[in-house]
């Protein structure tokens, strides 16, 4: 029981507790500025008044005047801590602030106060979902079940929070119970097929094969489940489990009929005959094959077999299959063959035997009589092998061929984007960002309606470091009314944009911005997982149960996406180097060294700051309308367009832990995530993080040259610490350093024998190099070990070279621009080892166009 | 391999706008030895002309443009249709990309009635007699040569062409 003084404070004499109950009326249906008036009706008398005071509170947030009113509620709840309503406001204001645990505090306080109410109680289980607390979401199902048993939500809320928390057993108790319960379903109900559909689902993953079958047969029979598709793809996958294969077969061959080129149907198909398409053995080649080839004649139209027999054939049986295949893409024009059977490279033979095909039909094309028959083939045949050819000259690195045949092929004709696209490719492989930057916009000027071409040109003028030219162009494509182009994408949630912008600002030290950028990345994955708790309740509102039991193991995942992965690693890579360097934060945004794009982005930020502040006036003009803004803040303003606090020493490290934790589970199997979380995990002095990171990317690849780096540096590390951590850590320190290198071999050695192992390997010479630097070697020698990559033996790209060249550079090598020049004459088409002066010659070509230049060598005739 | 048999080729016409404006430009650039004035792509691009400005599509390719001007009487006598220039990437011809653009515009001009076209016109270099066989071909027939018509262009002289167009 509340204390009795805190009981008769809050109540009110029947005129105002009528006004009280009259404002709650009005909240709900959002009549916000009665509410207002009512509220403050009740506080002229009493201004105490706990609960009336977080209602006005709530109020004014709704409103649009958030900071008023959250002071306004947290004053209430001071004022009356032990009531249901104080609490449950409080943690809306939390929830709309996106602050799951803090809200899920007050709403159980407040269950406290007021164990059976029912809005509560389904906010607490929403909050429970979000934060996977599936025990308490468990018992708080089951007290909505008990209150309103007649709810069919809440028998199915009940279920999905037992299957949630790992108990099928029970979750299918309780769906067997609520359909015992059910009477007159209607036809054709949506819901309640959902539901059987669900049930099955479960005893599928119980293993109870023949009981889902059995229910499944009597529902499809009765019409109960309507998806005719989900009947068909379960029956297919039980049967399969349940060992009735020859019915299972007659299933799955009904489905491929039905979709003849969804790949997951073969499968099924194929794995219920125990051939697993994904692990062909020789025991089952022949089988797979047969059938594929049966389903080919069966099946004209669809690809999916013929291309899965590609995967499976080897041989002539590979060579008689890959001929009509390629062809039939080339004579039929399909931009996407390439990419389609690139796959196949993995296996030598067969992309020999691809390149040797595809040039046997351009030297027959190539052989055609000019003048042409109705039997002879169109001359875009011709066109698109020798693109095809291009692309896989470029994937075999033999640059100079591809850009011949692309040349080839734009004289004959020179309107097809895919050709300018893919030598811009080309010249961006072999390290010509400009060049390339000019091959796309030529692309893009052939039809400026296609936005992939205009966000490929972008995307190609960022890689060559045009910032302020790449916005022009995505400006084509923005809203009109957004401060910046950026800024539209950024609420677009491009990652494609913030990614490679991000980079961008990276490659020209502007490490403050491309931190921002980043952190926009972080900012899109923060929403996406906030996006799911609106389907907590909407799931089990319109039954969609089982996409719902399939987003929730995604959300779980969502931070192994790609672009989370490889934004989070970069990102930890600036902070490392600010960590160990705190001058770049100076250097990066000290006033007088602000780049072009900073200056402009502080200019930006000014301009939408003003509107912000515009916007805010205009708010607090109108805010006496009913208008609901809900309960979310808005966007914050930007008050460090620079992004110089991000760049601030303190705390760097622990910016960047917050990046990585997700990847510790997520991107396991990820070898450069594992050095990324070693990197930042040793500076924090977090030794067994460190020590795990180090042994799960040896475990994935033991000769990884940035591996050896830390190795290296761990060692260096743990030996010159001035005591050991204290036990137990000190000792399983000790352990690992003697389990990942061996004691009795000192560093230096170990060094010379690693780069010994890998004597033609670029990116190991590099890594060498890095350890010398390490272990405090003289100059000369690092740079002789340098240059030893420049050997003709060894296999160097461009990328390396280029860590070479910065790495010359750091140490302030008086060879630095020998390197460079060496670099320059060995890679030969290559810009980016060009001096300063020819690189801005380079970029300012970048924009001329080629049918420009070409229209200045002719002479003009009027016609 | 030669005996599996080709998909049937596809000959499409699109209109031009300031977005494809680029690909017409590609092509004038290759296949015609004169550049064009800015002029000539404001005109081309004239609401007026869409019937009779394309842009030949062969399997979805563009390999070809065809542009013409109205030329109206100001005195309102009949009005004409200037064919200014007609070209087809060197791989793409001889297989019907420029009859069936020509039968186009000739079906576009019989079908104005807004205004009525009384006739087609255009220029061929003297030297280039295939081009003129081309033309009569479909209808077209020799009214005069117009003598330094091309400037810097040897030899300066050109026929004029001429297709009356019945209603």
């Amino acid at each position: 029981m509340a204390p009795s003084g805190t009981a008769a404070k809050r109540a009110l004499p029947s005129k105002e507790s009528g006004l009280f109950k009259e404002v709650l009326n009005l909240y709900e249906t959002r009549q916000l500025k009665k509410g207002l008036k009512t509220a403050d009706q009740v506080l002229k008398k009493f201004p105490e008044h706990g609960e009336t005071l977080c209602m006005k509170g709530l109020i004014l947030t709704h409103m649009g005047r958030r900071e008023e009113g959250i002071e306004l509620v947290k004053k209430g709840v001071r004022l009356d801590l032990t009531s249901h309503i104080v609490w449950h406001v409080f943690g809306l204001i939390q929830k709309g602030e996106k602050n799951y645990e803090e809200a899920l505090k007050s709403y159980t306080q407040a269950l406290k106060f007021d164990k059976e109410n029912m809005n509560i109680l389904r906010d607490a289980a929403h909050l429970q979902t979000q934060l996977r607390l599936f025990d308490g979401l468990v018992e708080t199902r089951h007290t909505l079940l008990r209150l309103r048993p007649n709810l069919r939500q809440n028998w199915i809320g009940l279920a999905v929070a037992y299957h949630l928390n790992g108990s099928l057993r029970e979750a299918k108790r309780v769906l067997e119970h609520y359909e015992s319960t059910l009477k007159n379903i209607p036809d054709y109900d949506v819901e309640h097929s959902e539901v059987l559909l669900y049930h099955i689902r479960i005893l599928e993953e119980l293993g109870d094969y023949q009981e889902a079958l059995n229910l499944l047969d009597v529902n499809a029979k009765s019409r109960a489940i309507i998806d005719r598709t989900a009947i068909m793809e379960f029956r297919a996958r039980l049967l399969s489990k349940q060992g009735e294969h020859d019915n299972a077969e007659q299933t799955w061959q009904a489905l491929i009929e039905q979709n003849p080129d969804s790949y997951e149907y073969y499968r099924g198909y194929f794995s219920n005959r125990g051939i697993d398409l994904d692990n062909i053995t020789d025991n089952t080649r022949e089988k797979a094959l047969q059938s594929l080839r049966d389903f080919s004649s069966q099946l004209p139209r669809a690809a999916a077999p013929r291309r899965l027999a590609l995967d499976v054939a080897l041989g002539d049986d590979f060579k008689a299959l890959a001929e009509p295949y390629l062809f039939s893409g080339l004579d039929k024009g399909i931009p996407s063959l390439f990419a389609d059977i690139k796959s196949l490279y993995r296996n030598n033979d067969k992309q020999q035997v691809i390149a040797s095909i595809v040039e046997t039909i351009r030297e027959q094309s190539a052989a055609q009589s000019p003048q042409p028959t109705t039997e002879s083939e169109p001359p875009t045949t011709y066109l698109w092998t020798l693109y095809f050819l291009a692309q896989h000259y470029s994937h075999t690195s033999d640059y100079k061929r591809a850009l011949s045949l692309l040349d080839e092929a734009l004289g004959h004709t020179p309107t097809l984007p895919e050709l300018l696209m893919y030598k811009a490719r080309v010249l961006k492989r072999l390290g010509d960002p400009y060049g390339a930057a000019r091959s796309m916009d030529e692309a893009r000027v052939l039809d400026l309606q296609d936005r992939f071409l205009n966000t490929k040109c972008a995307k190609y003028r960022l890689r060559a470091g045009l910032e302020e030219e790449a916005q022009e162009l995505l400006g084509l494509f923005t809203k009109k009314d957004a401060p910046s182009p950026g800024a539209d994408l950024e609420d677009m949630q491009s990652l494609l944009f913030l990614t490679e912008d991000a980079g961008s600002h990276q490659r020209n030290g502007a490490y403050g911005l491309a931190l921002k950028k980043y952190h926009a990345v972080q900012k899109v994955f923060n929403e996406l997982e906030d996006d799911q708790y609106d389907f907590h309740g909407y799931s089990l509102r319109r039954f969609t149960l089982n996409i719902y039991m399939n987003l929730i193991p995604w959300e779980d995942r969502l931070r192994s996406h790609p672009a989370y992965v490889r934004s989070a690693i970069a990102a930890s890579r600036i902070y490392v180097q600010l960590h160990d360097d705190p001058s770049l934060a100076s250097r990066s945004s000290s006033l007088s060294g602000l780049s072009d794009a900073e200056k402009k982005a502080k200019k930006k930020a000014k301009k939408a700051l003003q509107k912000v502040q515009e916007e805010t006036k205009k708010a607090v003009a109108t805010t006496s309308t009913n208008e609901d803004k809900g309960l979310e803040p808005g966007p914050p303003k930007d008050d460090d367009p620079t992004g110089s606090k991000l760049l601030e020493h303190a705390g760097a490290l622990e910016r960047a832990w917050k990046w990585l934790l997700p990847l510790v589970t997520l991107a396991e199997d990820n070898i450069d995530a594992q050095i990324a979380i070693y990197d930042v995990a040793i500076r924090r002095s977090k030794y067994l993080q460190a020590i795990k990171a180090l042994k799960r990317a040896k475990i994935l690849n033991a000769t990884y040259p940035d591996l050896h780096v830390r190795l290296v540096d761990f060692r260096k590390r743990v030996s010159s610490l001035s005591q050991p951590p204290p036990e137990p850590i000190g000792s399983v320190v000790k352990a690992a350093v003697t389990e990942l290198i061996p004691e009795e071999v000192s560093l230096e050695t170990y060094n010379s024998q690693y780069v010994q192992h890998h004597s033609t390997s670029g990116k190991a010479i590099l890594t060498s190099t890095k350890v010398l630097q390490i272990l405090g070697s003289p100059v000369s020698e690092i740079e002789s070990a340098a240059f030893g990559s420049l050997n003709p033996e060894v296999t160097l790209d461009i990328e390396t070279a280029l860590d070479i060249q910065e790495l010359l550079q750091t140490i302030k090598s008086s060879r630095a621009s020998e390197f460079r020049l060496a670099c320059n004459k060995k890679f030969e088409l290559s810009t980016v080892f060009k001096s300063p002066n020819e690189l801005a010659e380079l970029r300012r070509k970048a924009f001329a166009t080629a049918v420009a230049e070409e229209e200045q060598r002719k002479q003009e005739e009027v016609s | 391999m030669s005996s599996l048999p080709h998909s049937q080729p596809r000959i499409s016409f699109a209109s031009l706008t300031p977005n494809n404006l680029g690909t017409v430009r590609k092509l004038n650039s290759v296949l015609f030895p004169i550049k064009y004035s800015e002029k000539f792509y404001q005109d081309i691009l004239l609401p007026e002309t869409e019937d009779f400005c394309k842009l030949v599509y062969y399997n979805d390719i563009p390999v070809g443009t065809v542009c013409c001007r109205l030329e109206t009487n100001p005195q309102g006598g009949p009005t004409k249709l200037y064919l200014m220039t007609m070209g087809v990437l060197a791989p793409y011809r001889s297989r019907g990309l420029g009859s069936q653009s020509l039968q186009e515009i000739i079906k576009a001009a019989t079908a104005s009635s807004k205004p009525k076209i009384d006739s087609i016109y255009l220029h061929v270099q003297i030297s280039n007699a295939s081009a003129k066989r081309f033309y009569e071909r479909h209808g077209f027939k020799e009214i005069a040569v117009h003598e330094n018509y091309y400037k810097k262009l040897v030899p300066h002289d050109a026929w004029i062409l001429e297709r009356r167009i019945e209603s």
